[in-house]
């Protein structure tokens, strides 16, 4: 699965990082980084991500 | 770093120190900051937007009680233990026991009961002509949603609404004062929630606290205490917020009658509204943070334990990033941060969005040409804002 974040959407809030910190982090300046490549176990993560990104930014797609 | 010597001055404890004000205003087009009694306040919206995210900061208000003399007893383990005030792991560990709870589905599903519970208010006043917005609406509405959300018994919602009002007072600079008061007011909102937890662990169902008490992340649980805690929380940070945000947005539309009239119209610029409303006329005008290691910001050197101001309020209207800054629902704007923003940002405002955007058109397309009607009352424009009493006249639309 692939995680795509829309960047001209996101405000570096973190929540993500919050919710599946595997996968999202926020680095020394506050911004976000995150692996696009994800594994079958960490979907659940992603999508408690999805649900709690304030400007709902993030997408999860099949590759 | 010539801003350094000239940044502009605030009194902000002082009673006549207004958000909505020119010398504001003129501040943040002279400086992105300014000096205050008490630490610095940001004024521009790329500095707010910046710091309110910077993990070289952290929450302002968890030492408050200690600021007012109050070292121990049942309001302080509240307060120095609820997830505003916590930090790091610890308050990413409750945060993420919180969330599934607040997720956008389950806040659809309710949205039917807001609906109805509108339209329950509106018709108890509509062929008067005229009503009380803060005492008819805004905090019927504000509270019932919420008793709504943790289903508590709606007939029980002015004591609700009087007990977290009377936890609001622990935000007065009379915390010491009111102590006794705010201690009685979370015990018996304890009360409450140990009441629906012990009730939920009996019979679970989908709702949403019982969503809370079954909560877990990988074996680790919420422990009664800490959702007791957090359901006191819920209920401070969700009611009084929403009341006073809604009296402030019918505040906002009365002064724009042609974006009322728009919102009649296309009720599904509801949305856009609560956004609108939010960026121009918050309740929360700032949030506080304190450096927790020195460094840089433009210039400035900020030395750890320094409080910093957020001015969201001021930074919503700052013409760098709103160029046509009037209210406008049909505009393209930036973020507000009318919820706060970063690790901190509102954990309810889904909730708030969903019952703020039903209210608004249905209060539009039922009454129109509504003005103040004198008689109104208002909260000192700083801090968090919003009327105290607000009586309105208006067409009543067949
Ligand atoms: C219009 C209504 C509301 C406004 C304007 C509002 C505003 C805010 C703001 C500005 C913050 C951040 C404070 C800071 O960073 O210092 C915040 C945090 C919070 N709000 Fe709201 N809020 C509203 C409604 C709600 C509702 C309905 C709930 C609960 C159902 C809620 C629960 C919370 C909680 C739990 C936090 C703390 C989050 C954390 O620290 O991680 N709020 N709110
Ligand atoms: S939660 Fe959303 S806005 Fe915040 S950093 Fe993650 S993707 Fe960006």
């Amino acid at each position: 699965m692939k995680v795509h974040v829309d960047r001209k959407l996101c405000d570096n809030h973190g929540q993500c990082a919050i919710a599946a910190p595997d996968v999202f982090r926020m680095n020394d300046d506050g911004v976000l980084e995150y692996d696009e490549n994800i594994t079958d176990d960490q979907v659940d993560e992603v999508e408690e991500a999805i649900d709690v990104c304030p400007v709902q930014a993030i997408l999860l797609a099949s590759d | 770093m010539t801003t350094t010597v000239e940044a502009p001055y605030f009194n902000i404890s002082d009673p006549a120190f207004a958000m909505h004000s020119e010398a504001v205003r003129n501040a943040r087009e002279r400086s992105w900051y300014a000096r205050t009694n008490y630490g610095i306040a940001v004024l521009q919206y790329e500095d707010v937007s910046k710091l309110l995210k910077s993990p070289k900061l952290r929450q302002g208000s968890a030492r408050w009680p200690e600021h007012n003399g109050v070292h121990s007893g049942i309001f302080y383990d509240w307060w120095t233990k609820n997830l505003l005030v916590l930090e790091g792991e610890d308050h990413h560990r409750i945060r993420r026991l919180l969330n599934p709870a607040f997720s956008p589905k389950m806040i659809a599903s309710l949205v039917p009961r807001f609906q109805a519970l509108a339209n329950e208010l509106v018709d108890a006043f509509i062929d008067k002509g005229r009503c009380e917005f803060v005492q008819d609406f805004a905090e019927p509405y504000a509270t019932r949603v919420l008793t709504i959300l943790l289903g508590i018994d709606e007939n029980e919602w002015p004591k609700i609404a009087q007990l977290a009002s009377t936890i609001g007072l622990a935000l007065g600079v009379t915390l010491k004062q009111d102590l006794w008061k705010v201690e009685a007011a979370v015990e018996e909102l304890y009360a409450y929630a140990e009441d629906l937890i012990k009730d939920r662990h009996q019979n679970p169902g989908d709702d949403f606290v019982s969503k809370l008490v079954l909560a877990n992340r990988d074996g680790d649980r919420l422990s009664d205490p800490e959702l007791r805690n957090a359901l006191v929380l819920l209920i401070f940070g969700g009611m009084d917020t929403t009341r006073n945000q809604l009296g402030l947005a019918m505040q906002s539309f009365m002064h724009h009658p042609d974006q009322w009239e728009l919102l009649a119209q296309r009720p599904e610029l509801g949305g856009k509204a609560v956004e609108e409303v939010m960026r121009i006329n918050p309740t929360v005008t700032w949030v506080t943070r304190e450096a927790v290691e020195d460094f840089e910001h433009k210039g400035l050197t900020i030395e750890a334990g320094t409080t910093v101001h957020l001015f969201t309020q001021v930074a919503g209207t700052d013409p760098r990033a709103f160029p046509e800054p009037q209210m406008d629902l049909l505009g393209e704007h930036a973020a507000h941060y009318g919820f706060g923003g970063g690790v901190h940002h509102c954990l309810g405002h889904f909730v708030a969005r969903a019952d703020m955007s039903e209210a608004l058109p249905l209060l539009a397309a039922r009454m129109s040409n509504p003005r103040i009607a004198g008689d109104d009352e208002w909260m000192p424009d700083s801090g968090n804002t919003g009327p105290v009493r607000l009586p309105i006249t208006f067409d009543k639309r067949s």
